[in-house]
């Protein structure tokens, strides 16, 4: 309870600091507020173009939400365990990859997923394997790997699988794609995130997992204390291990939730912002996977409401970026506060 | 007529729940080696860091060079001419002995009249010249973390004499020493007094004292027994002073009936993570019905035995059996299932996930067994019958029972917890490490009530404790450690408090 008023709490205050902010450069906060709803389908705009309404816009927005839900819940879990994942993003753009790659010779959405998740758990295990066997730190191997993928992936999209238009990677074929893009209801085209009620469902399974198994209990023991881990006769190698592969594979399922699902293509040359925003969003929820699935779902709201905020008050939309650092500022403090709290 | 350079006058200092010094009034004299003698949690320690400024007496006066001073901080003391060697060295492992020694007090110099920079030059010059009048033996350029224990503790002398201390107290210096590196630290501060400064040294070894010391203090629970001529006086004498008070309570308890041997080992040995030999081939058995208890000064191997019985870490050599099953290189948690519940020193970090729920913490040991989950499922009711189970048994108290956060409870009823679950288990053998330190009275009567129960009940017992009273208290059989190795084992009744204590300072007959 009270770490959720610390996260309320956080919120409000970097939202106020971002108003603080809006309100400097000239601007009116309350509209750039009301603007980040209405470019989420949250809030009615006052015109719609053609083929379009409020409920389309809202599930674009449940297709951004979806990718930030599964690499949330990846940093919450890794971080029960006593991980601090930060190779969410290059996790996403690995499984992204190979699930593209796939594709080509196999177009098929559960080939999709199924690629995703073992590429995140293999990249997850590495970290977990190197971090217990040469006890290197699992910080510094997810940050390195993030830029060693980046670098592979952007080699190999440039030199074999680039469309020459967008500068993008070319597109995966529909049948593969996660997300039905455009899709005719009524008088209106739609993009429906198949994964998400997965996200949802993976989050619901893990909570379970987490409080009621014993697996989840020696991952949150491991995580508190090793050392009473080890006393109570757990193997605590294998369970960072394990750990560190669950974290893989949901930082996989976010990647291809995202790369070939909200985005068709791999942009070459960066690193997806999600896996770090993922951070703030997982510590907003209190590293509880229900929590994540809320903590998603605001930020989402200013991070794809920020494009409708930016075309109709003229602001950067990195003022959305800004906000959300706020908020994992705060968020951390917080973390901090609610252990002081129990003395 | 010698002349006292410190004095101090009925310190006073207390901490919650305990009295650390009561009424304390000493006066140590100019150009003497003054040791402060007492057992584990005497007060010593904290009797010479009000001295040092890192606490403030609560009540009383210290003067130093005649002059009452209000020593708050450790920077004043420096200022005082005050230095203090800790238990714990205080050096950064990848500086130089010099760049550690001049740190905070650099020699500057300016390059061209401007840009100032650490003469490291003439540090290296100046402290190769006090090592060698002082006969260290150091080199200023070798990097701290390539030292071994004794030459790093010669760096800390270094420091104090580099920001030219003339009292210098050391708190246990010798427990991290070798005998060889021992005798050789000794010469050394034969040598600081030789030169003419004043030494305080905390320890609870004899014969080190016997060795050095002018004169002598002896502590007990906070309070000032006695100071004595160290020349003149025994180190039995010294040792019945320091240990031999009255024993405050004992624990009603019928005479031992052993019955099968439960516990074995044969020269076991254990390594310390830095590779020392910490057991030191140690033989012994226990015996259904038997408390086994493991008198010793902190830091002769006790926290490796223990480990090693429980599995926590593993023996470099020898045998352990467990009611005739080797279980030497087995998991705990093959140890658990064999019988060997554990009550571990730290019960913060070892003991309990502190983050955990009362609840939680119970089946810490056991979660996984049939009882408590099915499947890799949790048993929600299992848990939560067993949690009252115990709370109601063993009156462990706790805010919001059951679901009270570990971390808020206090440090008796957290202790409880683990015994509780332990004990629970009705095990042939329960190891208990320290189980009484830093609880009250009344919470270490009820503990060592549960021991001899135990015992009763028929589980050989393993008492490791610093507390010579637990030891006499509860014990049937005595072994004393000293260096990694059981220097001695008799029945209880055969051992006086003496005789113990001798053996725990390694003077006594070998046995």
């Amino acid at each position: 309870m009270r770490k959720f008023l610390l996260s309320c709490l956080a919120i409000i205050i970097s939202l106020l600091f971002g108003a603080l902010i809006l309100w400097l450069m000239g601007k009116d906060p309350i509209a750039a507020y009301t603007n980040l709803l209405q470019g989420s389908g949250l809030m009615h705009k006052a015109r719609y173009a053609g083929r379009q309404s409020m409920f389309t816009d809202f599930m674009s927005f449940i297709d951004a939400m979806t990718p930030m839900i599964f690499a949330s819940l990846s940093v919450a879990i890794a971080l029960k365990g006593g991980f601090f994942n930060i190779g969410v993003s290059g996790q996403m753009m690995a499984a992204g990859f190979v699930a593209h790659m796939l594709s080509l010779a196999v177009p098929s959405k559960i080939l999709v997923i199924v690629a995703g998740i073992i590429a995140g758990a293999v990249l997850g295990a590495l970290m977990g394997w190197l971090k217990y066997k040469f006890n290197v730190n699992e910080v510094v191997t997810s940050i390195m790997f993030n830029s060693i993928i980046m670098y592979l992936v952007t080699f190999y999209i440039n030199t074999f699988y680039i469309n020459p238009v967008s500068r993008q990677s070319k597109s995966i074929i529909d049948t593969a794609r996660l997300t039905l893009s455009g899709y005719r209801w009524e008088n209106l085209k739609v993009d429906i995130a198949l994964a998400f009620p997965l996200a949802v469902a993976v989050a619901l399974l893990l909570q379970w997992f987490l409080e009621r198994t014993t697996y989840g209990y020696e991952i949150k023991a491991v995580g508190l204390s090793p050392k009473a881990a080890q006393y109570a006769g757990m193997n605590v190698n294998r369970i960072s291990l394990l750990t560190m592969t669950i974290s893989g594979a949901l930082g996989g399922l976010a990647g291809v939730a995202y790369f070939c699902g909200y985005l068709a293509s791999i942009q070459p040359g960066t690193t997806p912002s999600m896996g770090f925003d993922a951070i703030a969003v997982s510590l907003l929820g209190g590293n509880n996977p229900a929590g994540c699935v809320l903590a998603s779902f605001l930020i989402t709201i200013i991070s794809k409401g920020s494009i409708y905020m930016s075309s109709r008050q003229h602001i950067e939309p990195e003022i959305a970026s800004l906000i959300t650092a706020f908020i994992l500022t705060f968020a951390a403090c917080s973390a901090v506060l609610s252990r002081k709290g129990k003395k | 007529m010698a002349e006292p350079i410190v004095e101090m006058r009925h310190i006073t200092k207390r901490f919650p729940g305990i009295v650390a010094n009561d009424d304390v009034s000493l006066s140590v004299n100019r150009g003497e080696i003054f040791a402060v003698l007492g057992e584990n949690g005497a007060g010593k320690s904290t009797l010479v860091s009000m001295l040092f400024g890192m606490y403030e007496p609560d009540e009383g006066e210290i003067y130093v060079r005649g002059k009452l001073e209000h020593i708050n901080s450790p920077r004043y003391a420096t200022q005082l001419s005050i230095g203090m060697v800790h238990q714990e060295f205080r050096l950064v492992s990848n500086y130089t002995v010099t760049e550690n020694i001049i740190l905070g007090l650099e020699p500057e110099k300016k390059l061209f009249g401007l840009f100032p920079y650490v003469d490291i030059k003439k540090a290296n010059h100046d402290i190769a010249e006090l090592s060698e009048r002082y006969k260290l033996k150091i080199n200023p350029e070798d990097v701290i973390e390539n030292l071994n224990v004794a030459s790093r503790q010669r760096v800390e002398i270094l420091k104090m004499l580099y920001r030219e201390a003339e009292i210098l107290i050391f708190d246990e210096p010798t427990a991290v020493l070798t005998p060889q590196e021992i005798e050789s630290f000794l010469q050394i501060i034969e040598g600081l007094r030789g030169s003419g400064k004043t030494i305080i040294l905390i320890t609870h070894k004899l014969n080190e004292i016997k060795a050095v010391a002018d004169r002598c203090a002896i502590l007990n629970r906070g309070k000032l027994i006695d100071i004595l001529d160290v020349p003149s006086t025994s180190t039995d004498e010294m040792a019945r002073l320091m240990v031999g008070h009255e024993v405050s309570f004992t624990t009603p308890k019928t005479p031992a009936k052993f019955g099968d041997t439960v516990l074995k080992a044969e020269n076991m040995s254990v390594k310390n993570p830095s590779g020392y030999e910490a057991v030191k081939s140690v033989s012994f058995s226990i015996h259904s019905g038997e408390v086994f208890a493991v008198a010793g000064v902190s830091g002769n191997g006790q926290n490796e035995l223990a480990d090693a019985i429980a599995g926590l870490v593993s023996c470099s050599g020898g045998r352990i059996t467990l009611n005739g099953r080797d279980i030497t290189n087995a998991s705990v948690r093959d140890r658990i299932e064999a019988g060997a519940a554990y009550i571990p020193e730290d019960r913060h970090n070892v003991g309990l996930v502190l983050d955990f729920t009362l609840r939680d913490n119970f089946p810490l040991r056991r979660y996984y067994s049939d009882k408590f989950s099915r499947k890799g499922v949790l048993n929600d009711a299992a848990f939560n019958e067993y949690g009252r189970h115990l709370q109601e048994n063993y009156d462990i108290r706790s805010g919001q029972g059951m679901a009270t956060i570990t971390r808020s409870m206090s440090g008796g009823n957290q202790q409880k917890a683990i015994i509780a679950r332990e004990i629970d288990m009705k095990t042939p053998l329960i190891i208990f490490m320290q189980p009484t330190r830093g609880l009250d009275i009344g919470a270490v009567m009820n503990v060592r009530k549960q021991i001899i129960a135990e015992r009763d009940r028929g589980a050989a017992v393993l008492l490791i404790s610093l507390d010579l009273d637990e030891i006499m208290d509860c014990a049937d059989t005595i072994a004393v450690i000293y260096n990694g190795s059981i220097s001695k084992i008799a029945p209880a009744g055969e051992l006086t408090v003496d005789d113990i204590g001798l053996y725990m300072m390694g003077v006594g007959k070998t046995a």
